[in-house]
């Protein structure tokens, strides 16, 4: 899979502030790419820069593998921090001049992505006059306008109520699987892990780690395991060795092996042998959001 | 070209200040110039001598060929209205984002401020065309007689173009650089009502003769105050001739200005931050 965005050793300072320092990452054609990280770690600087917005201070970053020029962002759409459109102009009008500067759509385009996000009622309503969700809608529709080849998002479930958020994670899921290479940035890890194949975390400008899903998640193999003699089973686990550490929860404990190390078949058969029958044996896996707060805490 | 043209119309064809601005420029025009024509008409409409004189002084300033010098010397009063619009069509883009979002769906930097500049060309040429159909009207109206002299002057309606156009450049790179629409017109008013004018006051006392150079007064030079003006006593004269000899060096630093204007324009937006 080759890559659709190059990015390579882009830093960039806001005065004795470090925005971004030194990141490179390539986006493969086709993922569904989250960018995580608290406030303030430079998603937005990053986003900014790739589509000419801000100017890096060191770096670069090539798109299709082509030098950059204005033309490839035609066929990004972008949904980039806030909707922004001419408060005085209707849904319809705005779109007719994101239509006419990307060159992506056409009339009847207009009138289907309306109809996706839901505003066709209110389609020839002032801008000024929609609501915060309905704003974020508009631009979500912007960005879906004439079928880009790769959608740009940065909080695109920002101001929309539990249904709008469900609704967009579906339609997301629907465009990667026709093959448009999306690009989300969220604070929503729980969306994030759900929809996305691949994920790169910042922090304060650093990129502290890229790749597959899995790849970023699964560094250690966790099993859970329970048994009504819980310091027994402890000292079992401790006997048969081979871990990296032992974590005593509540009413159960969780292991945590060297990645691809865990046999659950071996550890079920020691403990029986031992004479303890587990009641619980689970090949667990780290959820995105234990991993992004183990990154990003310090 | 004229891609970018359709897309400016698509912007502005339904904001409501540019069409309260034509419909006060259209009212505007013909109302200063009917206010000094009324006082040319009482002074020299009677059958006294001191008519006659009148009349033998200053000619008609509204009939052909005059009236397009003296309706655009009147008009270019009012650059005010239009550069009010000029300066909410810029600070919008920053206030509303969309100087962001149209790089981000495919403009380049360039083709921003070329858009811009093709707004300031669209409204000085509506300004022109509004000074055009009022000159003509009183042209018309004010005598028959000289009906065929009416192309003697035409050369007034490119430097009312190019004035009007040199005018709201400024207004434009004020907006441009101040962002915020009601600071970039605060400004705007008090150096153009007060501070030009009080350095030109200054400059004149101390007979240092570089009033001229200064932003507005340049492209004011292009304008001279119509014939009659010239008429009372020598000294009217001699101002009045010296003022026409150096039209010509007022067009050029006009036009140097105005380019000025617009490279800073691009080249400040080809290395700016679009925060």
């Amino acid at each position: 899979m080759h890559a659709i965005l190059s990015i390579n050793g882009i830093s960039k300072a806001y005065g004795s502030i470090q925005a971004l320092k030194n990141v490179s990452l390539e986006i493969p054609k086709g993922s569904v790419f989250g960018i995580l990280g608290p406030n303030g770690s430079g998603k937005t600087t990053l986003m900014s820069i790739v589509l000419d917005i801000l100017k890096a201070d060191s770096g670069s970053y090539s798109w299709f593998n082509q030098p950059n020029h204005p033309t490839v962002r035609k066929r990004i759409g972008t949904l980039l921090e806030t909707p922004n459109f001419y408060h005085y102009l209707s849904a319809v009008d705005n779109l007719n001049i994101t239509n006419a500067i990307s060159g992506r759509g056409s009339a009847a385009a207009i009138d289907e992505v309306l109809e996706i996000v839901k505003l066709t009622e209110r389609k020839k309503s002032k801008f000024s006059a929609y609501s915060l969700g309905m704003k974020q809608r508009l631009a979500i529709g912007a960005a879906l306008l004439g079928n880009p080849e790769i959608l740009l998002l940065d909080e695109p479930t920002n101001g929309l109520d539990p249904v709008g958020i469900a609704e967009i994670r579906e339609l997301i899921i629907r465009l990667a699987q026709k093959g448009i290479t999306i690009i989300i940035a969220s604070h929503l890890l729980d969306e994030i892990e759900k929809i996305c194949s691949h994920v790169a975390i910042l922090k304060r400008g650093n990129l502290l780690t890229t790749g597959t899903v899995d790849e970023v998640l699964s560094n250690e193999d966790i099993i859970e395991l329970s048994a009504a003699n819980l310091s027994g089973l402890k000292k079992c686990i401790q006997e048969m060795g081979g871990f990296s550490s032992i974590k005593e929860l509540e009413n159960r404990i969780q292991v945590f092996y060297p990645i691809g190390t865990a046999n659950m078949e071996a550890l079920n058969q020691h403990c029986f042998n031992k004479g303890i029958t587990l009641n619980l044996l689970l090949h667990k896996k780290k959820s995105l959001e234990t991993k992004f707060f183990e990154l990003t805490n310090d | 070209m004229t891609a970018l043209l359709k897309i400016e119309w698509l912007k502005i064809k339904k904001y409501p200040a540019f069409w309260w601005m034509l419909g006060i420029v259209t009212l505007t025009y013909p109302g200063i110039n009917l206010m000094f024509f009324n006082v040319y008409d009482n002074i020299t409409k009677g059958k006294e001598m001191a008519n006659n004189i009148a009349k033998m002084l200053l000619g008609n300033p509204f009939a052909f060929p005059e009236t397009f010098h003296t309706v655009a010397y009147f008009s270019s009063f009012f650059v005010l209205l239009p550069a009010i619009l000029v300066i909410m069509l810029i600070t919008n883009e920053y206030q509303y984002r969309t100087h962001r979002q149209n790089i981000i769906d495919g403009w380049s930097r360039y083709q921003f401020i070329g858009s811009k500049l093709i707004d300031v060309a669209i409204i000085s040429s509506i300004v022109t065309l509004v000074f055009i159909s009022v000159a003509i009207g009183f042209g018309i109206y004010a005598d028959e007689l000289s009906w065929n002299r009416w192309a003697e002057q035409l050369q007034y309606i490119p430097l009312f173009f190019l004035q009007t156009f040199a005018q709201l450049s400024i207004a434009f790179l004020l907006g441009y650089l101040v962002k915020k629409a009601f600071i970039a017109l605060g400004i705007f008013l008090f150096y153009y009502l007060i501070i030009e004018n009080i350095l030109v006051g200054f400059l004149k006392l101390k007979q240092i003769p570089i009033g001229r150079f200064l932003p507005f007064e340049m492209s004011d030079g292009i304008l001279v105050a119509p014939a009659f003006v010239g008429k009372f006593g020598d000294k009217a004269k001699e101002g009045y001739e010296l003022a026409l000899t150096l039209v010509y060096q007022q067009v050029i630093g006009t036009i140097i200005l105005t380019a000025l204007i617009w490279f800073i324009c691009f080249k400040v937006h080809q290395k700016r931050n679009l925060a």
